[in-house]
């Protein structure tokens, strides 16, 4: 049966407050599950974007490292005996430990993640490391970490303007070399990158050699999968050889399960689903039952039940609609905003759009075919 | 419409009808027979309780028929099926003792809306038929009022639009006049009649209001469950001697 006049949305217009509840409703659940979703993506994207950008294909750990809080050193000599494979094109090494950062402006003791980089190439593929790597050779420089967190000062915007600031990290004077883009998460703030012999010198109980992260550039074409077998059983026991997706993983495994983020986040996706189930429902099924006799009659006029679900689903439907897309506006302003605030990568990716899509259709439909059953009790033969 | 005079578009038999179950079972129909003819305006009267919405309902197809024996334009209602019972629905005008418009519609879109049920009528058509409709109904000035701005005959009127609208072959009517004032309720009636009887529709109303008796072919009387006397009506060949009036109102069509 077509439906020649726009019932549903005419009977939706009718009661005004009742439709923006509704619309509301939807609103604040599609804004919820946005940012439910876009935070636990990009707090755990966060926590991996050193990982992501390693140099090199394999990653070289000691066998009880788990993450980069909680690392284990292993000796450099180690990854001499790759050097030598004709499949292997660089190695790496990486010293890393969380230092101290004093905040110029306030004297507060903060602490940052410090990384100890080899400066002849890159092992960290980060844009523009390249052009500061000459620099970093210098004593006592260290490049920063233009998105980490507020509250270590505002040194970037000290340096653009050309004030002269002390820099003071563990306690020595440093001065600042350039900025790169790690960005804050978990359990860092901030991140200092500083060539080897700066960070010994900034951690002077740290053995020359005694190194967190080995990095191995394959020459092109080798296959991953069996440079890092060959290389576990060259390496023994005493490391653990991963791919980066692999040395990703592990750190996320950690997050996963030492922080209660993944089921926070879900938690509060499926709350925000069930505010928007539950208003939607609660507003669909007080107007059924409140237009029952209107229903009863014109069911006595032959409208089929068919017709009249359809109504009351197409209420849904255009629900959803109204709801999802100011919803949809204001996740976006407020992942801006965030943005800006946090450093975190929060963007409005399609997939998550599509998926909330369909997912906000789904809580309308469900809650109109909740609703929809109230329909039965509208009995044709009390009309007269 | 079924023209053949000599075939009824409603005849019953041995009609009992109870409500409630065992011990509060309480029977309202009393082996209730009738025929209507093509065409008939017919009033069943008789005082509150006597059984005559029951009446109605069982003929809509809206309740289920219990025993004895009811055709209702060509449908069999014993054991009859949802699907029938709605198809046969779908041929009747329905006419309330309240209004029961839908109040987000305009005049306009509650007429225009019955045409959900006639797929086959263009959007277009049914825009025009439903106007036209309105028009005879006296509020082509007022179609695009919403229902709330209307007053309780305007409103009627537009119910009786919305039964007329899909040329129903029979319309069944309880009581439409009771929420009415006696000028408003007499220009309702009066509308119904001359409308029907230029579509040669038949009508069967229930009413206990006496001042409308005079529009009928036959007045039923019912009391405590049982029909229990015909009588022709007043409104004759000479009332409406241009209206045409297919067939003569005839007594012995309802059998006491
Ligand atoms: N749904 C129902 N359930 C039980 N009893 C009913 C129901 N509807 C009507 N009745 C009873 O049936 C009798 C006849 O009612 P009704 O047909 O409405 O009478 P009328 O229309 O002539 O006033 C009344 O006694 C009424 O109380
Ligand atoms: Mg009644």
């Amino acid at each position: 049966m077509s439906q020649r006049i726009p019932l549903a949305w005419l009977q939706l217009k009718h009661e005004k407050m009742k439709l923006f509840a509704a619309v509301a409703g939807v609103m604040v659940s599609v804004v919820l599950m946005w940012m439910q979703l876009g935070l636990m993506k990009a707090l755990f994207a966060s926590a991996v974007v050193f990982h992501g950008s390693m140099n090199g294909e394999l990653v070289i750990v000691h066998s009880q490292y788990e993450h980069l809080l909680h690392s284990k050193v292993f000796s450099s000599r180690l990854l001499y005996r790759l050097r030598g494979s004709p499949d292997v094109s660089d190695v790496f090494s990486i010293y890393l430990a969380p230092g101290e950062w004093k905040n110029p402006w306030n004297g507060e003791m903060r602490s940052i993640q410090c990384y100890g980089i080899e400066t002849d190439n890159a092992s960290l593929k980060l844009p523009g490391i390249e052009q500061h790597l000459l620099q970093l050779r210098n004593t006592d420089v260290f490049l920063y970490d233009r998105m980490a967190r507020p509250r270590f000062g505002d040194v970037v915007g000290a340096v653009e303007r050309r004030e002269p600031v002390e820099l003071e990290l563990n306690r020595r004077r440093m001065s600042l070399a350039g900025v790169v883009d790690l960005g804050a998460s978990f359990g860092v703030d901030g991140n200092v990158l500083v060539s080897h012999a700066n960070f010994l010198r900034l951690f002077p109980e740290r053995k020359s050699g005694e190194i967190d992260v080995g990095v191995v550039k394959l020459m092109p074409g080798i296959s991953v999968v069996s440079a890092q077998k060959q290389f576990q059983k060259v390496l023994g026991k005493e490391v653990q050889v991963l791919t980066v997706e692999q040395f990703k993983e592990l750190e996320l495994i950690y997050w996963r399960s030492a922080t209660p983020i993944g089921i926070i986040f879900t938690a509060g996706t499926v709350v925000g689903f069930f505010i928007g189930f539950i208003v939607v429902y609660q507003i669909l099924y007080t107007d059924v039952t409140n237009h029952l006799p209107q229903y009863a009659t014109m069911k006595a006029m032959g409208f089929s039940d068919g017709y009249l679900y359809q109504l009351v689903l197409g209420q849904s439907v255009q629900l959803a609609t109204m709801g999802f897309i100011p919803g949809s506006l204001i996740a976006a302003a407020m992942y801006a905003g965030l943005r800006k605030v946090t450093q975190l990568p929060l963007y409005m990716e399609p997939m998550r759009g599509v998926f909330l899509i369909f997912a906000t259709i789904l809580m309308c439909t469900f809650s109109g075919m909740l609703a929809v059953r109230k329909l039965r009790s509208a009995d044709p033969a009390d009309v007269f | 419409m079924k023209t053949d005079d000599s075939k009824a578009i409603i005849t019953g038999a041995g009609i009992n009808f109870s409500f409630g179950q065992g011990e509060l079972r309480k029977q309202i129909l009393f082996d209730v027979e009738l025929a209507i003819q093509p065409g008939e305006i017919v009033l069943l009267t008789g005082p509150s309780g006597s059984g005559k919405t029951t009446l109605l309902t069982l003929i809509a197809g809206l309740r289920k028929l219990q025993e004895g024996r009811l055709d209702v334009l060509g449908h069999s209602l014993h054991n009859a099926s949802q699907a029938d019972l709605l198809q046969l629905r779908r041929k009747i005008g329905f006419i309330f003792q309240a209004h029961n418009l839908l109040p987000y519609l305009t005049a306009l879109q509650n007429v225009q809306v019955m045409f959900d049920l006639q797929p086959d009528v263009t959007i277009k058509e049914g825009r025009e038929r439903a106007t036209r409709m309105l028009q005879q109904v006296g509020l082509g000035e007022r179609m695009n009022y919403h229902v709330s701005r209307l007053s309780g005959g305007q409103k009627q009127r537009v119910a009786i639009a919305r039964a007329l609208v899909g040329r129903p072959e029979l319309v069944l009517a309880d009581e439409p006049t009771a929420a009415l004032d006696g000028t408003s309720g007499r220009e309702v009636v009066n509308l119904l009649q001359s409308l029907a009887r230029e579509q040669k529709r038949p009508i069967l109303m229930v009413t206990h209001d006496v001042r409308v008796l005079d529009i009928a072919d036959r007045i039923i009387e019912m009391q405590d469950g049982h029909l229990t006397a015909s009588s022709r009506g007043s409104s004759s060949a000479e009332n409406h001697p241009a209206k045409g009036v297919q067939n003569e109102p005839d007594i012995a069509n309802v059998t006491l």
